[in-house]
């Protein structure tokens, strides 16, 4: 299982939990995580498909194919207060 | 005041350099943080000043109040990477950097960025970089409070 914090709108997208306790079961891949997220909130994951939503791992943004371990710091990271988006 | 204010958990009491970057609830003193800034060198020549303030309109619409939320560690790292840069990149002897978090009334403060220098050009740079800066890498959400409900937005004040 890992956990991953949410914030702003999709703290608002997951019926306003913090965070999402989540099993892998099929790889540990961020775009991995990504999957079981889009199957349990299907707008979260449209927004991650569209780079609106981006996630960390230990703070840094992370690529899809960056390996997710146990104990890590994961977040879903909507669209900064900047507005002209992440880099 | 709460107990909140008066304990400030998220400043670390380790130093002025600690208390150069802070995100923190409670409002802040410009006297204050400028007094701080000006004590880290007697070069500084220059100071600009960044006050960002919570207004009543955005996008055309009334808003009531703004509520920020903030990535606790990730967006105290950002700031501190973006005085370092800061300070690297632009020759200027200080820099610092607050962001409050929590309820903000309209008119109230939100975000104060300092810059010394030995001359004026720098510190004008350097604030203004720190500033667009702090709105493109800094986890920091604004949620509005308008009439019509409450909206996350994506442009900072």
């Amino acid at each position: 299982m890992v956990t991953v914090r949410l914030f702003g709108m999709t703290k608002m997208l997951a019926g306003n939990q913090g965070a999402l306790s989540l099993a892998l079961p099929d790889g540990r891949r961020v775009k991995d995580l990504v999957a079981v997220i889009e199957a349990a909130y299907p707008k979260i994951g449209e927004l991650l498909h569209k780079k609106k939503v981006l996630v960390s791992v230990n703070q840094d943004i992370a690529l899809e194919d960056l390996e997710v371990k146990d104990g890590d710091e994961i977040a879903l990271l909507p669209p900064f207060a900047g507005g002209s988006g992440h880099r | 005041m709460s107990l909140e204010q008066v304990t400030k958990p998220d400043q670390p009491v380790t130093g002025d350099e600690a208390m150069l970057v802070r995100v923190q609830r409670e409002d802040f003193s410009i006297d204050e943080e400028l007094r701080r800034v000006r004590a880290r060198s007697k070069r500084i020549g220059g100071i600009a000043i960044f006050l960002g303030t919570a207004r009543d309109r955005s996008k055309g619409k009334d808003v009531d109040g703004i509520t920020f939320e903030h990535y606790e560690g990730m967006a105290q790292k950002k700031l501190r990477e973006i005085r370092e840069r800061g300070l690297k990149d632009f020759g200027i002897i200080e820099l610092s950097i607050l962001h409050r978090y929590g309820e903000i009334g309209i008119g109230d403060n939100i975000v104060l960025i300092i810059a010394g220098a030995e001359h004026r050009a720098e510190a004008f740079q350097a604030c203004k970089w720190a500033i667009d800066e702090l709105k493109q890498i800094t986890p920091i959400w604004k949620l509005e409070h308008t009439p019509e409900g409450e909206v996350w937005v994506e442009e900072h004040p």
